[in-house]
């Protein structure tokens, strides 16, 4: 007896659907926002491999409730919020660990050598390095073109409290790239 | 609206354009500097996020252009000379970490790493704490230098040894690269002093002392 196939990931789906299909419409879109989504679960879990996976499971979970998707125009949103989301429940699920100072000296300084910009590759590094709790809302914000309030609601925040993490992510970004560090804000943050 | 909140307002989001925000920064000259910084910070952001670490790939040479290759990094070599003696050092603080660390030659031949405990008896009495365990610190001492205990550590790393010194009580606007004695190095600011990092080798000293700037930890109460 042969199995069924199992809903398949986009990347196969596009070979099934024809163009006239509704649903091909549909993939196209997921499949020419692959990229965005894997550059932003590459920052978040700094791992590609990692990313590609956490990427996958999104569109898969995408393509279940596609029909909740009643603007096209907010698919990108809609499809960063599941591969944040995806990304958290990877993170509570494995606990994983922050990058290493020793894993990211070996992996950067092999890098370096085919990075031309040397502040950018600071600055990377820097990204890369911040605190999840800063660095998530950065992602959000700049790849991702959320609002505060947007990110507040997402990470179930005040928005005074992401106002808070995105001074002090830019601020150590600053004091990284040579600038004097701006005084601590004082505002206080309310806790996840 | 206070010079606070417009930073905060500003450092969240440096394209913001509320009304309240452009009437601080109009009259407020720090203000609009800051907003001015942060804007340039956040056009590089926006170009570091455009390819993540690891993505990267050294593109291969073909033959052809080995013998071009090779005229290069003869040149880049010529640079390097060059650029060790123009940035040669004329600031005292990076001299004296270099006089420092050269009174110290054994603490390069240490190849074990450190246990917490001796990591925590070179931080204490600095005024610092550090977020890292790494296995790879070979040396820790708190030594005496400019009339304070500063933490002086060796960090091993895949090109060769690196010294870190956490000079707590030592502000420096900038940072500062040196070559001296055959080390090279980098000064970097930190909230309440500096951080200084340097190598005989070819440790990556400028990422060494990022990774430092977001790992240490200024006490508010320094002895």
């Amino acid at each position: 007896m042969r199995n069924s196939q199992p809903e398949s990931p986009v990347s196969s789906i596009s070979e099934r659907l024809s163009g006239a299909d509704p649903r091909a419409s549909m993939t196209q879109l997921f499949e020419s926002m692959r990229p965005d989504l894997l550059r932003f679960a590459h920052w978040l879990a700094r791992d590609r491999s990692l990313a590609e996976d956490i990427v996958q499971e999104s569109l898969l979970r995408a393509w279940r409730s596609r029909d909740t998707l009643k603007d096209r125009g907010a698919a990108r949103a809609w499809l960063l919020t599941i591969v944040r989301r995806e990304h958290a429940r990877l993170y509570e699920r494995k606990r994983l660990e922050l990058v290493s100072l020793d894993e990211a000296l070996d992996i950067q300084a092999a890098e370096k050598a085919a990075e031309s910009d040397g502040d950018l590759f600071t600055l990377r590094h820097a990204i890369m390095r911040l605190p999840i709790e800063y660095r998530e809302p950065l992602l959000l914000q700049i790849l991702g073109g959320f609002s505060t309030e947007e990110i507040a609601r997402e990470l179930t925040l005040s928005s005074t409290a992401v106002l808070t993490r995105l001074f002090r992510a830019r601020n150590k970004l600053r004091t990284i790239c040579g600038m004097a560090p701006a005084p601590d804000v004082s505002a206080s943050e309310v806790a996840p | 609206m206070s010079c606070e909140q417009a930073q905060l307002q500003i450092g969240a989001d440096p394209s913001d354009h509320t009304p309240g925000l452009e009437e601080h920064v109009r009259d407020c000259a720090a203000c609009r500097q800051f907003r001015e910084e942060m804007r340039a910070l956040d056009a590089n952001i926006r170009r570091a996020l455009e390819r993540p670490p690891q993505l990267a790939g050294a593109p291969r040479l073909s033959a052809a252009w080995r013998p071009w290759a090779l005229a290069a990094s003869v040149l880049l070599a010529m640079l390097a000379v060059l650029s060790v003696w123009v940035l040669r050092p004329t600031d005292t603080l990076a001299h004296e970490v270099v006089a420092h660390v050269r009174e110290e030659p054994d603490s390069w031949l240490h190849r074990q790493h450190v246990d917490a405990q001796s990591i925590d008896d070179a931080l204490r009495g600095a005024g610092v704490k550090l977020d890292i365990t790494s296995d790879r610190i070979s040396y820790a001492q708190s030594c005496w230098f400019r009339d304070h205990y500063v933490p002086h550590l060796v960090v091993q790393t895949a090109q060769g040894p690196a010294t870190v010194l956490i000079l707590r009580n030592q502000r420096v606007n900038a940072r500062q690269t040196f070559h001296e004695s055959g080390m090279s190095g980098v000064i970097v600011p930190g909230p309440q002093g500096s951080i200084a990092v340097l190598t005989r080798g070819g440790a990556p000293v400028e990422m060494l002392a990022a990774q430092m700037q977001q790992d240490v930890r200024w006490l508010p109460d320094a002895p």
